[in-house]
């Protein structure tokens, strides 16, 4: 293990070479801010999220975070400044986040992100920039993986809208997904009796005004929603079979170049509609050809649900020490990220970092 | 030796049947000093001090050492962060003060049954009108643990300090968590319970200081 000084100078010259990389590839280096308005995090990630942050009220009663991720902030950057066409940034600094315990981790990172582009070469140039870093490394791995793909099967099943709905907004939540999984199972969801009683009110509520404020919601929207919950029922047949489909497909592990047709065969024998499936399915293929021949990838439908802005590919670079796994460099597409954050509409994104603190240490 | 520091409900049906349980128990309290004076003595019981404070309080107290007896409500220790309950020992739970906190929603949100549904709502909200759905309560602990626990992430807790039933319709909340016994108040404010809505059974319990020795008191109480 390296001490003090040692450290320190290896992570100025790793810092300094991996940089320069990202430069030769025509990123542009950014100084990103260290505070977030705590407001901001909340209202996209809940406010569950201040319990990994480091927050305090600033003298006007303001509630501020030390940054909790750099790719927020690269993000933030990109809105304040009034970008509106393609942008590459390098940044170099560190994510500040609380454990469960409470304790303060700090975790050094240099990333290069690609915001707004419509180069469909982009996940390449952006995965092959992280790992030219990493190239020299031993027995690097990467997993490679598309949260974007779950969201394409569940529209393909045979579900009512809300289960559609719950399941690809909890998707990164992986204990709460298994608890509604098991309710999908059960059938767990209408209590008919209730409807019945609530049927008898809602020829009420349709006289009224639509426009009325009810507990913040319109009538319009209250009626709207009961009506199209009573119409959209399912049986338990269909949501047992749904969530054998769903775990199945969770189970998906293959090489990257075996993945297109796993994914594919997945979808035909469950006989699911596969329309956009194979145009979607291009992006992996894509960085097969490219990246495939250079590293040995792994692909899983199951990875990259840690993380709750991720919208498509989602990738890792590790080593495995021992039994544990060294994760050197992360990242993934986050089209969503920018208009959750105040940008106008969603808009393509994409990056990732290395993590200093564990490449030093190999 | 020491007394034994008793804290009991300074007010309400609390302490009404607070009083009621030790007399049944032959520890009668006494104003010895006068109606208005918050001291209390246990009628011949001379190890014991006691004082009416509010319910919360009381917990404070056990927990800072000042008292090492209390009646109080379980809801109240429950809200407090999990080091409390270190210091603060479940002696025995009573068979009064029950109530149940609970999640309400205007009655007229037909389509909300259960919190998978809010769940929906919630998501609803952010996309509607960006931003996220507000829960007014006195419990902000318990409220955002059970929400969360619901698979609900896009709320954000108002901090209430009474009449949390009117929020939902002066524009300051859309729903609420809150404590009741048979309900009766939220249903004259036009509110509804959600069918897996109950986030706790309360009820008045002893609670004892972690430092307490055994005491005679105590036996009594048992």
């Amino acid at each position: 293990m390296k001490q003090g000084l040692e450290k320190k100078r290896l992570k100025e010259d790793l810092s300094k070479k991996i940089l320069s990389n990202f430069k030769k590839n025509k990123f542009n280096f950014t100084d990103l801010d260290l505070l977030i308005d705590t407001n901001l995090l909340t209202e996209r990630s809940g406010e569950q999220f201040k319990k990994f942050t480091l927050t305090y009220k600033d003298i006007f009663g303001k509630e501020i975070s030390l940054r909790p991720d750099l790719t927020v902030s690269t993000a933030l950057k990109y809105i304040q400044e009034k970008k509106n066409k393609e942008e590459k940034y390098c940044y170099y600094g560190s994510a500040y986040r609380l454990d469960k315990e409470g304790d303060l981790k700090i975790s050094d990172q240099i990333g290069c992100e690609i915001i707004n582009s419509n180069n469909n070469k982009s996940e390449n140039i952006l995965i092959n920039s992280i790992l030219e870093s990493l190239k020299k490394i031993k027995n690097l791995e990467v997993i490679l993986g598309d949260v974007g793909l779950f969201k394409i099967l569940v529209e393909s099943l045979e579900l009512p809208a809300r289960w559609k709905l719950r399941l690809v907004k909890n998707f990164s939540r992986k204990e709460y997904f298994e608890d509604m999984l098991k309710r999908l199972e059960t059938n767990y969801d209408l209590d008919q009796k209730t409807i019945k009683l609530d049927t008898k009110r809602l020829q009420d509520l349709e006289k009224l005004d639509q426009n009325i404020l009810i507990g913040g919601r319109t009538v319009f929207d209250i009626v709207k929603r009961f009506n199209k919950k009573i119409k959209d029922p399912r049986d338990n047949y269909k949501g047992k079979k749904n969530v054998k489909i769903i775990r199945d497909f969770l189970n998906i592990n293959t090489s990257i170049n075996k993945a297109e047709s796993t994914i594919l065969s997945f979808f035909s024998k469950n006989k699911l509609n596969n329309l956009f499936i194979k145009s979607y399915l291009k992006k992996i293929s894509r960085i097969n050809k490219e990246i495939g021949k250079k590293y040995f990838i792994n692909f899983r439908t199951n990875f990259g649900r840690n993380n709750d802005y991720y919208t498509g590919i989602v990738f890792l670079a590790c080593v495995k020490k021992k039994s544990t796994i060294v994760e050197l460099a992360r990242g993934g597409e986050y089209n969503s990220l920018l208009r959750t954050l105040g940008y106008k509409r969603d808009i393509s994104a994409i990056g990732g970092a290395i993590n200093l603190n564990e490449l030093i240490n190999l | 030796m020491s007394k034994i520091k008793i804290g009991l409900p300074s007010k309400g049906r609390l302490k009404d049947e607070s009083l009621a349980f030790l007399k049944s128990n032959n520890q009668e309290v006494v104003n010895s000093f006068g109606e208005r004076n918050y001291f209390f003595n246990i009628k011949n019981n001379n190890e014991i001090d006691g004082i009416f404070l509010h319910a919360r309080e009381i917990i404070e107290r056990i927990y800072d050492g000042t008292l090492d007896i209390g009646i109080s409500g379980l809801d109240l220790l429950k809200e407090l962060p999990d080091f409390y309950s270190e210091n603060v020992k479940i002696f025995k739970k009573l068979n009064f003060g029950f109530a149940d906190l609970v999640v309400a929603i205007p009655k007229d949100w037909l389509d909300v049954q259960n919190m998978a549904d809010l769940e929906e709502v919630s998501f609803e909200f952010r996309e509607k009108y960006g931003r996220r759905m507000r829960v007014a309560t006195k419990y902000p602990n318990l409220t955002e643990s059970f929400f969360l626990s619901k698979g609900i992430s896009q709320f954000r807790v108002v901090p209430s300090l009474g009449a949390t039933e009117s929020y939902p319709f002066t524009g300051s909340s859309e729903l609420i968590t809150d404590i009741t016994s048979t309900g009766s108040t939220l249903k004259a404010n036009n509110l509804r319970i959600i069918n897996d809505g109950t986030i706790l059974k309360s009820s008045a319990c002893i609670f004892i200081s972690k430092k307490i020795k055994k005491n005679n008191f105590l036996n009594f109480l048992k």
